[in-house]
């Protein structure tokens, strides 16, 4: 192995593991996703850092290789549930507090660990949480990546907020022509949204599904959210979420379902626990499906490319919906709104919310969203369980706490 | 009473005898949480300006009922006292994405949590953007406007460019006698202690802003005949988040570290910077605004950091000591680079974490001793 290949050795293993895979689909998706980042290393082409709520249409027109950090830390821990210890330790070393989200630590972790391939140039929104906006200020502080930040006003039905939100995607186009060193071609970047288009109807398409009762496919439509932060806009993308599409309307057809007897129906308004791949299927065999989780959760216009300017118009107005961008990027409304109507719509019997510590916007909603679910005869349960750090909630803690919720309401 | 001790009163209660004196006028009190709400606007509309603190506040039960355990406590405590109706002196409320915790703790005020003491109450969270640049400016320039109608609109008051030019120069006043306090920070014996010049800053944004310049300029002239602070170890700044509390900065000077300047925003960042006086007056507070020395919501890392090295140059200053109020990302990251950076210079920092309420207090004395003993002037 040279040097090169030696380094992100996890990732490298993944990648191994998953490039036999021919069959459009996540899968393929992760695999073809990394295999273009490897390529990039190897090759010394630029790497840039979209943080998980910046999708990669502009970049796939622009020909730029997306590396979401989050997603870095995340895809590792299907391999290795502590696969983000060191680098959380080592940034916590280096004078980092605890309390920041985990997922920042281990970004700051493993750039001073050389554990992921430096950026050429990082993207982010101001939202959703302090969390974000000050590490990438550390990341760009660490690397001297040049940083280009899409500012958000927040409330974007006032004065020319939407305009103002334009502009910053402007800017963002101008500082990737830069730093790229390329120029972007508005025909393509046509070609790229209608791709894009494309892909999201299946993508709706496949929420639309998840609201049937029983459930036909346990889970949130995830495999959008995938092929928006590595591959939106391309074929390859389109064909990945419409063959999870093609799953789910076959299942539909035959009258598959999730479990032989759904008992309940959860509402998993936040992000899974990354290393704790299994406890969907264990609730599943208690009779509980997941019918949304915010991974999988959409609500978009398409875009109008009638014109270059209705086509950067379009896609900055998507950029603002993008799973947890749509929800954290102003007051808790937003963020109550939408877990309410995903348990009206997709017809959720309970809530049940992983108590990220680091999370402070979303956990600040907390306790007005319990007001409100307490009033509609919503049950909630929240714990305390670290996403990317199985260290402070181990997998069966977290079972014990959901066990006895589930057994409550499936009592009823 | 000498200016001095009056002017370091208010920081020790809610209220004080300048509040209840502009009440009994039927004067209005507009409460903001943050630096980044012009307090000219709302000075130019006729009422008082104050900056929101939770001084007085002994537990957070009532605000912990909508804030989390990861919520910093200073917004826990401030909810609280909001819930115990301690904030009726306030005819309305400002605020703005200033963190994760201000934002949800507002959410709480706009969804009826509070005992409002008026109906209607004016309650308003300002889009402030975190750039710094032109466009940033621009924007905060249609925000501000927005912002003094919607005071026009509920008070049926005017503000008008001469009303909000008359209060830029007051406030620019203010600023310039603070810095002017500061500057006798510089001497080789400062005559104000840190814990008498945050008091004196909290004054600033607790009484009506013409009291106050004018009890300033008394006091600076008495100054003049006091005798500086010389026995000390070290000569500080601290840096860091809300603090209002000068017992913090108290127990930091006993132990002989005095705090000569800071990096605090009840502190430099709240005055550093004036607003043009003769320009149009809402484009003037735009860019004094954004453009003024950040605070670690701004997306303006490097900026900061040179004017840290720089306050550590003009006021000779031997150690830098970054408090930070536990679950505060923003101070977290911020103060940790600002401790890297130092750690280069070769300039002694340390952070200190703390709670709202001050606790464990001898593990602080300890950490503050052995960094004054790492300093070793
Ligand atoms: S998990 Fe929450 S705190 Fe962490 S980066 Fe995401 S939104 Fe921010
Ligand atoms: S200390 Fe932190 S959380 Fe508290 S007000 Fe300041 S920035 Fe916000």
């Amino acid at each position: 192995m040279t040097e090169k290949a030696e380094k992100y050795k996890l990732h490298r293993g993944l990648y191994d593991l998953l490039k036999g895979i021919t069959q459009p689909g996540m899968m393929k998706m992760m695999a073809d996703w990394l295999g273009a980042v490897f390529s990039a290393v190897d090759e010394g082409k630029p790497i840039l850092f979209n943080q998980f709520t910046v999708f990669s249409e502009l970049m796939v027109a622009l020909d730029i290789v997306p590396l979401p950090p989050e997603l870095w830390q995340s895809s590792q821990l299907n391999v290795d549930a502590n696969a983000c210890c060191e680098s959380i330790d080592a940034a916590e070393e280096a004078g980092i507090h605890p309390e920041l989200c985990s997922a920042n630590k281990a970004i700051i972790g493993d750039i001073m660990l050389d554990k992921i391939p430096p950026p050429s140039m990082v993207v982010l929104p101001t939202f959703p949480c302090d969390n974000s906006k000050i590490t990438y200020q550390a990341v760009a502080h660490l690397t001297g990546a040049p940083t280009y930040f899409l500012d958000c006003p927040y409330w974007m039905d006032e004065g020319e907020a939407m305009d103002y939100w334009v502009n910053q995607y402007k800017g963002l186009i101008s500082f990737l022509e830069k730093h790229s060193e390329k120029k972007l071609d508005y025909d393509r970047l046509k070609e790229v949204a209608e791709e894009s288009n494309r892909c999201l109807d299946y993508w709706l398409e496949g929420l639309e599904l998840l609201k049937l009762k029983p459930l036909p496919l346990n889970g949130p439509f995830a495999s959008g959210y995938l092929a928006g932060l590595t591959a939106l806009g391309t074929p390859a993308a389109t064909e990945a979420v419409k063959a999870s599409l093609d799953e789910l309307r076959s299942r539909v057809d035959k009258g598959e379902t999730a479990v032989p007897e759904e008992k309940t129906r959860v509402i998993w308004f936040y992000y899974p626990v990354f290393w704790d791949a299994g406890l969907g299927d264990w609730m599943a065999q208690m009779g509980a499906v997941t019918a949304s989780g915010l991974v999988g959760y959409f609500n978009v216009e398409p875009i109008d490319t009638s014109t270059p300017e209705s086509t950067i118009r379009g896609l900055a107005r998507r950029a603002l919906d993008t799973p947890m961008g749509r929800q954290g990027r102003g007051a808790s409304d937003l963020w109550i709104d939408d877990c309410l109507r995903a348990v009206e719509e997709w017809k959720g019997d309970c809530v049940i919310l992983a108590g990220h510590p680091g999370c402070k916007w979303l956990m600040g909603c907390y306790g007005l969203f319990r007001d409100i679910a307490r009033e509609r005869g919503i049950p909630v349960l929240l714990w305390d369980v670290d996403l990317f750090d199985p260290r402070p909630c181990s997998g069966e803690e977290s079972r014990a706490r959901i066990e006895p919720f589930l057994n409550t309401i499936m009592a009823r | 009473m000498t200016a001095l001790e009056e002017l370091t009163k208010p920081a020790d209660t809610l209220t004080n005898p300048h509040i209840e004196r502009w009440k009994e006028k039927d004067g209005k009190v507009i409460g903001y949480y943050c630096t980044y709400v012009p307090e000219e606007i709302i000075h130019a509309a006729g009422m008082l300006p104050y900056r929101m603190r939770a001084t007085g506040s002994t537990n957070s039960e009532l605000g912990d009922l909508y804030a989390s355990h990861l919520t910093c406590t200073f917004c826990r405590h401030s909810l609280d006292q909001a819930m115990r109706g301690e904030y009726k002196f306030l005819d309305g409320l400002v605020a703005l994405f200033s963190c994760d915790h201000i934002r949800r703790m507002f959410d709480a005020w706009r969804y009826g949590k509070i005992d409002l003491p008026h109906s209607p109450f004016y309650l308003r969270c300002l889009s402030v953007p975190f750039k710094v640049d032109a466009p940033a400016v621009e924007w905060m320039a249609g925000e501000l406007d927005r912002f003094r109608r919607s005071l026009e609109d509920h008070f049926q008051v005017t503000i008008t460019n001469e009303a909000l030019r008359q209060s830029i120069k007051t406030c620019n006043e203010k600023r310039r006698l603070l810095r002017s306090l500061y500057e006798l920070r510089k001497k080789e014996a400062p005559p104000v202690t840190g814990a008498e010049a945050l008091a004196i800053v909290i004054a600033g944004s607790s009484m009506p802003v013409e009291e106050f310049n004018q009890l300033l300029k008394q006091m600076l002239g008495e100054l003049e005949g006091r005798d500086g602070f010389s026995d000390y170890r070290a000569r500080l700044l601290l840096a860091g988040g809300e603090l209002e509390n000068p017992a913090y900065i108290r127990l930091i000077e006993e132990l002989g570290g005095l705090v000569v300047t800071d990096f605090l925003c009840f502190g430099v960042r709240d005055f550093w910077d004036l607003v043009e006086e003769d320009s149009e007056p809402i484009a003037a507070l735009a860019k004094r605004y954004i453009q003024r020395v950040s605070c670690p919501r701004m997306i303006d890392h490097p900026r900061r950091d040179k004017f840290v090295r720089d306050l550590v140059k003009e006021f000779k200053v031997d150690g830098v000591i970054i408090q930070r109020l536990k679950f505060c990302d923003n101070w977290g990251c911020e103060g940790t680079m600002t401790q890297w950076e130092a750690k280069k210079d070769g300039i002694p920092c340390m952070m200190l974490e703390r709670e709202y309420l001050m606790s464990a207090v001898g593990q602080m004395r300890t950490r503050v001793q052995a960094f004054l003993e790492t300093i070793r002037r």
